[in-house]
């Protein structure tokens, strides 16, 4: 196993670990620095007598053995007790490492998003929290997520688990009636969550495998609260977006807008199971802001195959709507992207300049947007220009294979009209 | 765990040196609050106004003595409780209890030590 490999095993169990350390032990600092002090015990034992048969299983063993280490060491100091540290050997016996992981494993992701989701934890570090402690994100990718510098971020994830340790915040799945609090926390944390996850449209990126970990703690959200109309509108926006997943890039790893995906690979099972979802989400929170952008997936997802119309009007129409409710640089960008399809680019380009640029300098979406429609409003220089730009901001690698081919095709055929959404599917 | 609320009210709701006829009011609440806490309930008290305020100052070893209470505000410390909770769930549904006339807050701070 190579390095790349190691760390995926490495990420992949700390989701499901931290979670069962700190249900076990009921602290989180104590539960990451076990896990990370397994992890380089296997780097140093695995070369040497080979990975084992189920390597969650036994980073969990291992872990789980420090974490009890710790607590007795803490507990020897503070009882100021002088005896030699106990040696535990840490490494897991032959029948342990035969165990399935699931059965080893207990499952406290809920319980751990509703830690980092208290309401007594300040709401900027609720979603980082999440997205390190849940998702097994680093800090430089949350830092990155967030738009923050590294430094910042990492002293509000200090900050919080200090809150979480000394507050007293319990470990306990809370009772019913402080479930509607914790609602909207958890729910925008999983839109961060998932918006990472999705943004690499090959799907090769270390985001993708916790998008399965999102589609089932979102359904899990809507059986806990089924009276909760976004929960149902969040659970069917992530089911939307995975059903495009098989369609999002070709056979050469170029990234393929919406407007150009062919629905027929689209998975059927997944959108028919958002439709449901999205049913229950209009009935409860018909006019809510996530209400709206789970309309706005199934008005893509309708469409049946490439031959019928692009459903631009529709869309451009749901977008003036979720404007009136939230009214941010990143809807009126999508708004803009419609607004080029049905009014046309010139007109489009007029209002993305009327954006706070300095803001958005740095974010994709906005320079791949602006690069189209300058192209399309036959400002070729400028164009290319702005696709250097935003090739610049090293864009996820389907995408800037989609973004580089844009640029060459600069300037050939100049009659040819691009399709508007850059933005990748998201 | 061990909790003290504090408690922060404007305590001019309770009119000069608290006399007016509104304390009564809340001491009231207070008693049955407080038998409502039951074994829970390890200590606290109510305080009198801020104008009966002394504060000791210490800057740079030295100690000075002051009129008034530490800080100015527009709400003041008017009493606390100190409470024993499960967790903090439990504290925050208690202090959602902690009868307060008009506006006000109740600040939850775990005790320091076992």
């Amino acid at each position: 196993m190579n390095g790349q490999a190691l760390e995926r095993v490495f990420r992949e169990a700390s989701r499901r670990i931290i979670a069962a350390l700190a249900a076990q032990f009921r602290d989180l600092g104590l539960s990451e620095d076990a896990f990370a002090e397994a992890c380089l015990r296997a780097l140093r034992t695995w070369p040497e007598r080979g990975v084992p048969d189920d390597p969650t299983a036994w980073l969990y063993r291992v872990a789980y053995r420090i974490a009890l280490d710790a607590l007795r060491a803490r507990r020897r100091s503070r009882e100021n007790v002088h005896k030699a540290s106990e040696l535990i050997d840490a490494n897991p016996t032959p029948e342990e490492q035969m165990l399935d992981d699931s059965r080893v494993i207990p499952d406290e992701r809920l319980r751990l998003i509703l830690i980092c989701c208290h309401p007594a934890v300040a709401p900027d570090a609720r979603a980082a929290l999440t997205l390190r402690l849940v998702c097994g994100l680093t800090v430089t990718e949350i830092a990155h997520a967030f738009l923050l510098e590294e430094p910042t971020l990492a002293q509000r994830l200090v900050r919080a688990k200090h809150k979480i340790a000394e507050s007293g915040i319990p470990f306990d799945l809370p009772s019913k009636e402080h479930w509607p609090v914790r609602l909207e926390a958890v729910l925008s944390t999983l839109e961060v969550a998932y918006s990472k996850a999705h943004e690499d449209a090959a799907g090769a990126g270390r985001h993708t495998g916790f998008a399965a970990e999102i589609l089932h703690l979102s359904k899990v959200m809507t059986e806990l609260l089924p009276d909760a109309g976004e929960a149902y509108a969040l659970a069917a926006v992530v089911r939307y977006a995975e059903a495009r997943r098989p369609a999002r890039v070709d056979a050469e790893g170029v990234m393929i807008p919406l407007s150009l995906q062919d629905p027929r690979h689209w998975r059927r099972d997944f959108i028919a199971d958002a439709d449901r979802l999205l049913a229950r989400a209009v009935d409860l929170a018909p006019e809510s802001i996530r209400t709206l952008q789970a309309q706005l997936q199934a008005a893509w997802c309708a469409r049946a195959s490439l031959n019928g119309p692009a459903p631009w009007p529709h869309v451009l129409e749901l977008y003036d709507r979720l404007l009136a409710l939230r009214d941010d640089p990143i809807v009126r960008l999508n708004r803009i992207v419609a607004l080029a399809e049905v009014v046309g680019a010139d007109t489009a380009l007029v209002q993305l300049h009327a954006l706070e640029a300095s803001k958005l300098a740095e974010f994709i979406p906005y320079q791949a947007v602006r690069a189209d429609l300058l192209a399309r409003s036959g400002r070729i220089d400028e164009a290319r220009a702005a696709y250097a730009a935003v090739l610049a901001l090293k864009p996820a690698p389907a995408e800037q294979r989609w973004l580089s081919r844009q640029l060459s095709q600069l300037g050939g055929r100049g009659d040819r009209p691009l399709p508007a959404d850059l933005r990748p599917d998201r | 765990m061990k909790y003290a609320l504090l408690i922060y009210e404007d305590e001019a709701v309770y009119g000069p040196d608290k006399a007016g006829p509104r304390i009564q009011e809340v001491v009231g609440k207070h008693m049955d609050f407080a038998q409502g806490l039951g074994p829970k309930r390890l200590g606290g008290a109510g305080l009198k106004g801020t104008t009966s305020a002394t504060t000791v100052r210490t800057s740079a070893g030295r100690k000075t003595v002051h009129d008034g209470p530490f800080a100015e505000a527009k709400e003041q410390l008017g009493g606390f409780y100190l409470i024993e909770a499960s967790d903090l769930d439990e504290a925050i549904a208690i202090a959602k209890k902690v009868p307060i006339l008009q506006d006000g807050a109740i600040e939850i701070r775990p005790v320091l030590g076992p």
